[in-house]
């Protein structure tokens, strides 16, 4: 199995967890009710721990240490995506933005358990069951404030407007991807889009907001031997807008920088110091 | 200004199947799921938890503290709590 292409997936999961955690505890003291503030406090800890957890994996494979990694790297040498850097903006931007990512890492989470890579499998099922619980109450708040009032869904459209194309970029293909996916490690990025699109329109409509996506022609399932049994047609659909691509090669927004900069602040005083 | 305050949720939390579920806390929420999703965090991240349930608290239906004769016992009712009889043995000791 090529190391270099897993590492390169280990390391893009625990930055996106890394990241996205951080900004989650942008709300400790902030959110809009004391319940969510410790909330999200708890759901900013959770991200943080799976993030340590992927980066000792990366760590196994022959990379640094945790801390090493987290904290003295410059923006450059991160893979996380654009969406989980985007400044936290209002309670519609963070709900929209976590059910994005939650509802990805649902699905790249069932993936890794079929994974060829033991310890993908053997993380992956440790993360889900508190994952999904993630995407309950991320979920639970989109379908609520998407159609609640004029002035929830105003805003909570303006959100998705704004994360859907960074989102996308959560699916940026990598160096060696297509080696894994040969391995069995995963099924590759474009397939976890067409499972996550999946469900983020299904969730998305009944919520009463709109995504830029159009069904894709080639419908699974509609074969000329089954067009009198009515099966169940599994709707596919594709993106119609342009992907913020660019933080899977390094290429990142300068929120990143400026929340790297806070972060790693503490760290860079004295690398060495015992905590 | 009208309230604009969710409506407040009793949390009751039982630890393990079986046993009694306690009343711990309440909640804000929009609704009961919601109500369920904020006391799994406020309640049950740290303990240990089989069960949750959450009430609406304008649905307990409560004694007020104002009517104290609700619940007098003035008189001597002794005779209302068996402790078991005593035995020789027991008796003994108790005598010493």
């Amino acid at each position: 199995m090529p190391t270099e292409a897993l590492k390169s997936l280990v390391l893009l999961v625990a930055d996106d967890e890394l990241i996205i955690g951080h900004r989650d505890s942008e709300w400790t003291g902030h959110a809009p009710i004391i319940e969510e503030d410790i909330a999200f406090s708890s759901i900013a800890q959770d991200e943080l721990g799976h993030s340590l957890a992927w980066y000792t994996i990366y760590e196994q494979l022959g990379g640094g240490t945790p801390d090493e990694v987290a904290f003295s790297r410059s923006p450059q040498a991160f893979t996380c995506c654009h969406l989980v850097e985007h400044p936290k903006d209002d309670w519609a931007y963070t709900i929209v933005r976590q059910y994005l990512y939650d509802t990805a890492e649902k699905v790249r989470l069932e993936a890794f358990q079929q994974s060829s890579s033991a310890p993908l499998r053997e993380l992956s099922s440790k993360i889900l069951p508190e994952e999904q619980y993630h995407l309950l109450h991320s979920r639970s708040w989109v379908e609520r404030l998407g159609d609640a009032t004029p002035e929830s869904h105003r805003r909570m459209q303006l959100a998705l407007d704004e994360a859907f194309p960074a989102a996308l970029g959560m699916f940026e293909s990598f160096d060696g991807e297509q080696q894994l996916t040969a391995d069995g490690v995963f099924p590759g990025h474009q397939v976890l889009l067409g499972q996550w699109l999946g469900e983020v329109v299904s969730v998305c409509t009944r919520s009463g907001l709109k995504l830029p996506v159009r069904q894709n022609g080639d419908v699974r399932g509609q074969t000329s031997a089954d067009t009198t049994a009515k099966r169940t047609v599994k709707r596919s659909w594709v993106a119609d807008c342009v992907p913020e691509y660019g933080g899977r090669r390094g290429k990142h927004t300068e929120y990143l920088m400026e929340l790297l900069d806070a972060m790693q602040m503490v760290y860079r005083l004295d690398p060495n110091a015992r905590w | 200004m009208s309230d604009t305050q969710w409506d407040v949720y009793e949390v009751f939390h039982q630890s393990t199947r079986g046993e009694p579920h306690v009343h711990v806390g309440s909640v804000h929420a929009s609704d009961g799921q919601m109500a369920l999703l904020m006391a799994r965090e406020q309640f049950a991240r740290r303990l240990t938890c089989a069960s949750l349930w959450v009430v609406r608290a304008d649905h307990v239906i409560a004694t007020d503290y104002q009517d104290e004769s609700f619940f007098a016992q003035n008189t001597d009712k002794t005779y209302r709590e068996p402790r078991g009889f005593v035995g020789p043995l027991k008796g003994k000791a108790n005598a010493d």
